[in-house]
């Protein structure tokens, strides 16, 4: 079986599509866009190369965060573009991207596999880097009902918190929209083998969350 | 509704045992005395070359030689005699078109991975192609049907006839035969032994399958709960949606082995089955509502609950205790469960606990629990149940006692069936009695169970069967306000 991956970008959209909620990200593929973009976006912004054969892009030098000016920008599109013909020569670059950075939240992850037996299985948990580590998380299989999304919710730790552990004020909702809709896109899309967002980033006080980083594995037909 | 098609395999007209034996330790003797001390009403036929007669039954050469309908067929000879036994089938189908089953329990066929095991497997199979046999195994113990009495398994639990209850209904699904037969040996050794209501033990599943049991117990009506021990299924999926369908009509317990990646690559070379991801079959057993336990004995006493009590209206769970230490047992089993919650019985339950009891009595501290202590009577024992039971703030009771040497073991027992019996319908709530331990409580048990209610060996078992309730209850109640 022969597979592809969505770029950021790529699989951002088809995400939003779907209504799952994800950081604002303009691919910027010279120079030139620089002003147009810088006057869309609100600041800060992180800028990243976008490669299909960088895999480690701080590595590489490929990341640059915290950019607030025009200016800033300018520089760091110079930058990212110099590490990268230094250190990956023989990388394809399809531009750099520029995502607005987002504020501290609680990082969740959700995530897609297509099992051998069960078909596509839907998992949620606590993001973050440690999501191995942790392992705080829990899995049903497609398709979701919405008493599911709930079950999932609450099977984890993160259930605590949702109900308000602590004064916590999530809004447990958006969580239950995000597993839905992510529920109806495989359904759609059986050549799916992967979904992976995480951080999606969540707020208190009726802020609206969002997926950060996401990469969606699919089957060529 | 149309009869379903396995109702023959548990109810059929003649039973050929190939590889019948008057030798005490050959399965084929085993198979013919359990059927006729299971006093099998229907006729039995033993297959023999070298014996005239098997347990006073007159023994046939050849399948084919028996005159009568014969709708099952055993097989308990080595695997190598398959082609000739499929010859004589062969013959017997082209003269009398009766056999509708066959019970293959012999192993060394497909399991074994070798060209000669697949090649026996597939002559077996040659059965159901031509004549739309259907095959239980191989490499199984076979079947048990205590309402028919059909019981073509090997199994000698060593357990007199008078020490089972009457048939229950409790329906089990093996794919161990090692397991199966454990699990008939175990629940045989209950103060009261278990009568399963219908018992398979499935083997490789060449034919007969997890699924065609599952749907066959599911309109049975007198399977009131299914037990399952897994390894492996190849359609998982196909699996868990008619686990799920069925789940909501009557509880499926499933003992599901491979958790670790050692187990499953056991499972994996044991049955031939591919065993699946576990951590995808847990969250399906959860999406779905089908109870999976940790162990065997949790296993049998949760299938105990379930078919002798009613299911809790709720998930409140009062600790009523004779002891002290035993009690605190039981809170902290309890709190591993965070869905149970404590019952806040109303100030009548507590006043009329506080003014019967002993005077050391700890009433209600914490809410929930209630220490009748060392010195209560058989009286304070009965009313203090009858008490909290009446409260409607509890759903269910933890009943522990730990009999002391001043308290008659039996009357005990008695005397608190009887306090439960006698009340109303609506009282006659859930309650996991711990009476502890060992040997010298049996009396106090077998009175209690004697009348249909549930013992359990201490709290860690009494709690884990009604958490198993409880998740059941609950999530049935989930679904049905959810319309889900």
């Amino acid at each position: 079986m022969s597979t592809f991956v969505l770029d950021e970008v790529e699989a951002g959209n088809l995400l939003s599509s779907y209504g799952i909620p994800m950081a604002k990200t303009v691919i910027c593929e010279s120079f030139n866009e620089l002003d147009a973009i810088a006057r869309d976006v609100t600041f800060p912004v992180v800028m990243k190369i976008l490669s299909p054969d960088i895999l480690h892009k701080t590595d590489a030098g490929a990341v640059i965060l915290g950019i607030s000016s025009l200016d800033g920008m300018s520089k760091a599109y110079q930058t990212i573009l110099m590490n990268v013909t230094t250190n990956c020569p023989e990388a394809l670059i399809k531009g750099v991207i520029v995502q607005e950075m987002q504020s501290k939240g609680l990082e969740l992850i959700f995530g897609v596999n297509r099992d051998a037996q069960f078909g596509h299985v839907l998992l949620f948990g606590i993001g973050g880097i440690y999501v191995e580590i942790l392992n705080a998380v829990s899995m049903r299989l497609a398709p979701l009902t919405r008493l599911d999304a709930l079950e999932m919710i609450r099977e984890t730790p993160l259930g605590k918190v949702f109900q308000g552990a602590r004064g916590a004020r999530y809004n447990e909702e958006e969580v239950i929209q995000v597993l839905l809709n992510l529920s109806r896109l495989v359904q759609e899309h059986p050549e799916i083998i992967e979904i992976d967002i995480n951080p999606f980033l969540v707020y208190e006080h009726g802020k609206t969350g969002c997926g950060v980083d996401a990469l969606i594995l699919c089957e060529k037909d | 509704m149309t009869e379903h098609e396995l109702n023959g395999l548990f109810q059929p007209k003649g039973i050929a045992v190939i590889g019948a034996s008057n030798n005490p330790l050959k399965a084929g003797c085993i198979i013919i005395n359990n059927m006729i001390k299971g006093k099998f009403p229907g006729k039995l036929y033993p297959v023999n070359q070298s014996e005239e007669n098997v347990a006073g039954l007159n023994t046939y050469a050849r399948l084919s030689d028996i005159d009568d309908v014969v709708e099952l067929v055993v097989l308990i000879t080595p695997a190598s005699a398959i082609y000739s036994i499929m010859d004589d089938l062969d013959e017997r189908m082209a003269s009398k078109n009766d056999v509708r089953f066959i019970v293959c329990a012999a192993a060394d066929y497909a399991e074994t991975k070798t060209e000669e095991g697949i090649k026996r497997q597939e002559r077996l199979m040659q059965a159901k192609d031509k004549y739309g046999i259907r095959i239980i195994g191989p490499n199984c113990i076979g079947v048990i049907d205590t309402v028919s009495r059909v019981n073509t398994t090997f199994v000698d639990t060593g357990v007199s006839e008078d020490r089972f209850g009457p048939p229950g209904g409790i329906s089990f699904i093996s794919q161990s035969g090692s397991v199966a037969a454990s699990i008939l040996a175990w629940g045989a050794s209950k103060v009261i032994g278990i009568r399963y209501n219908k018992f398979i033990s499935v083997g490789n599943m060449a034919d007969i399958d997890f699924i065609d049991l599952l749907e066959f117990l599911e309109q049975d009506p007198s399977t009131k709960v299914i037990g399952i021990y897994m390894e492996g299924y190849q359609n998982g999926k196909q699996l868990i949606k008619v686990m799920g369908r069925i789940a909501r009509k009557k509880p499926i317990i499933i003992l599901k082995v491979g958790r670790s990646s050692k187990g499953s690559v056991a499972a994996n070379s044991h049955t031939s089955s591919m065993s699946g991801s576990d951590k995808v079959y847990d969250a399906a057993f959860r999406q779905y509502g089908i109870l999976r336990v940790e162990d065997l004995w949790e296993l049998l006493d949760t299938l105990q609950a379930f078919d002798k009590m009613r299911l809790p209206d709720g998930n409140r769970l009062f600790v009523l205790t004779q002891a002290g230490g035993p009690g605190i047992y039981c809170s902290d089993e309890i709190s591993k469960y965070d869905f149970i919650e404590t019952p806040m019985v109303s100030e009548n339950t507590k006043n009329q606990l506080k003014e019967t009891m002993p005077r050391m009595a700890a009433i209600c501290v914490p809410e929930g629990y209630a220490d009748i202590t060392a010195s209560a009577t058989i009286r304070q024992h009965c009313d203090s149940l009858r008490y909290v039971l009446m409260d409607p703030s509890v759903d269910g009771v933890c009943f522990i006692t730990v009999v002391t040497p001043f308290l008659p073991s039996a009357q005990l027992g008695k005397e608190l069936s009887d306090t439960y019996w006698s009340l109303d319908e609506k009282y006659r709530k859930p309650v996991y009695f711990c009476i502890m331990a060992g040997e010298a409580v049996i009396p106090c048990r077998r009175e209690l169970e004697q009348t249909g209610l549930v013992t359990f060996d201490s709290p860690t078992e009494a709690v884990k069967a009604a958490k198993n309730m409880i998740i059941y209850n609950m999530k049935r109640e989930k679904e049905t306000q959810t319309g889900q």
